[in-house]
């Protein structure tokens, strides 16, 4: 008799798998939860029965969270401390335009950062510590940081999630590292181009994500299962997709409407 | 409130393009329920506040990046998520003074049969503290995901469109919160 797992009793406690016969069930895939076979199962197999009932007692004395409660007023409330916070509608600035261009922006953007990394390399400022100047004056040169800088975070939370997704018995990353390879060159670069700007939020979001990329390129190529959930772990643990996210998401809300840097608190 | 899909989408599309009395039935509309989440997430009233203003605002700003196609709740769910985990990881030190005051706060699921004798209140605070202990040793993801799973009972398909994972890795984020939760209780069976 083949049991069930405790993940998939963890499924069925949590009224996960679907019931045969149930209509949206056609497509079910070859490894579906089904719940009537669970079911079966219980009432027969002892083994099962008995590990279900440790799991379900177990979770069921998790402490429901008591929530603090709300009026019903309180959505207004809520508008009423945000309304005056909302920004102006703005027409984006690349209404039209952008789509298209946003390939050559890009091009354009790795031309300036590499010119201020190469100018920053070259003549490096020989005034000792004079305070960095906070804010890009020329906001065309910002924007065009933004957009890159967030056209890059996008395309550095593609690989998190791969590597965050990956399943099977042999998981191959080698096209993951291939492109991890080829980010962490621009990384630095943005990272560069973020510190001048002061930046720090961006940069030092950077510079955690090239710790990962770095690992992602110097890890296995096959890694086993639990060299691969170590370094997912470590990603997790970082917070580094949320971050990464939450960035990309504030950058492309400073494309349309760039500001101050943010200062992290 | 009650709106009907219809109209959900038209109000949904006029805040798209910048009516913000639009946005305002949609605040009215969703607030208490980004409220339920982000105090779930954070565990304190006032971080789950000022999450809900950030997700707000955020949501406001991102409109136009959002699908029509898509879900607003999941949407705004996955912004609060984000915004949360955010908030939790700025605030870690205070946080863990919060939890250990919002432990007076948690209760267990009463029975039906009789009210919690002084024996059994004083097992819950040592649970409270135990979960309250095993969730701070959760990832963000595990975190996020066994909040939207075991109390707001959001489906794994769900999750994960929340949390932008693949059921299977949304799954793994559950297992391993299941799991770690049940090491933590284990010693009091
Ligand atoms: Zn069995």
């Amino acid at each position: 008799m083949t049991h069930y797992t405790e993940d998939d009793l963890i499924l069925y406690y949590y009224g996960e798998g679907r019931r045969r016969g149930d209509p949206s069930t056609s497509s079910g895939s070859p490894q579906a939860l089904w719940r009537d076979d669970v079911e079966h199962h219980l009432e027969t197999c002892a083994a099962c029965a008995k590990a279900y009932r440790a799991l379900a007692e177990t979770l069921q004395l998790v402490p429901v969270i008591d929530v603090p409660e709300r009026e019903e007023s309180y959505g207004l409330d809520v508008w009423q401390r945000i309304r005056s916070r909302l920004p102006e509608p703005v027409v984006p600035w690349w209404h039209g335009w952008f789509g298209w261009k946003r390939l050559s922006l890009a091009g354009a953007a790795v031309a300036i950062v590499i010119g201020a990394f190469v100018a920053g390399r070259m003549w490096p400022p020989r005034a000792p510590a004079s305070p960095v100047v906070a804010v890009d004056p020329n906001e065309a040169g910002a924007r065009v940081r933004l957009a890159a800088t967030s056209d890059h975070l996008d395309r550095s939370e593609r690989v998190l999630l791969d590597l965050m997704n990956a399943e099977g018995q042999t998981v191959d990353l080698t096209d993951q590292q291939a492109w991890s390879a080829d980010l962490i060159d621009s990384n630095r670069l943005y990272r560069d181009a973020a510190a001048r700007a002061g930046d720090e939020l961006v940069a030092n979001v950077l510079d955690e994500l090239e710790r990962s990329l770095l690992e992602i390129v110097h890890g296995p190529s096959m890694p086993k299962a639990a060299e691969l959930d170590e370094v997912r772990a470590r990603v997790d643990l970082a917070a580094l997709l949320f971050k990464v996210r939450i960035l990309a998401d504030e950058l492309h809300e400073r494309e349309i409407a760039p500001t101050q840097p943010r200062k992290i608190t | 409130m009650q709106m009907d899909a219809i109209e959900a989408a038209a109000v949904l599309a006029r805040a798209r393009q910048g009516d913000s009395d639009a946005f305002r039935v949609l605040v009215e509309r969703h607030s208490r329920n980004v409220f339920r989440l982000a105090f779930r997430m954070t565990g304190n009233e006032q971080d789950a506040e000022d999450v809900v203003q950030e997700s707000f605002l955020r949501a406001y700003r991102q409109l136009g990046r959002f699908e029509s196609r898509a879900n607003f709740g999941t949407w705004l769910y996955r912004i609060v998520v984000n915004c949360s985990v955010d908030l939790m990881r700025a605030r870690q030190a205070r946080q863990a003074q919060a939890r250990i005051e919002s432990l007076d706060e948690l209760d267990v699921i009463p029975t039906p049969a009789e009210g919690p004798g002084p024996e059994r209140l004083a097992q819950s605070a040592e649970i409270g503290a135990r979960v309250a202990d095993a969730m701070s040793g959760l990832s963000p993801l595990e975190r996020a995901a066994f909040t939207l799973r075991h109390y707001e009972g959001r489906s794994i398909d769900e999750i994960s469109r929340m949390l932008g994972l693949r059921t299977s890795a949304t799954k793994h984020s559950v297992f391993r919160a299941v799991r770690k939760l049940r090491i933590a209780l284990a010693v009091l069976k």
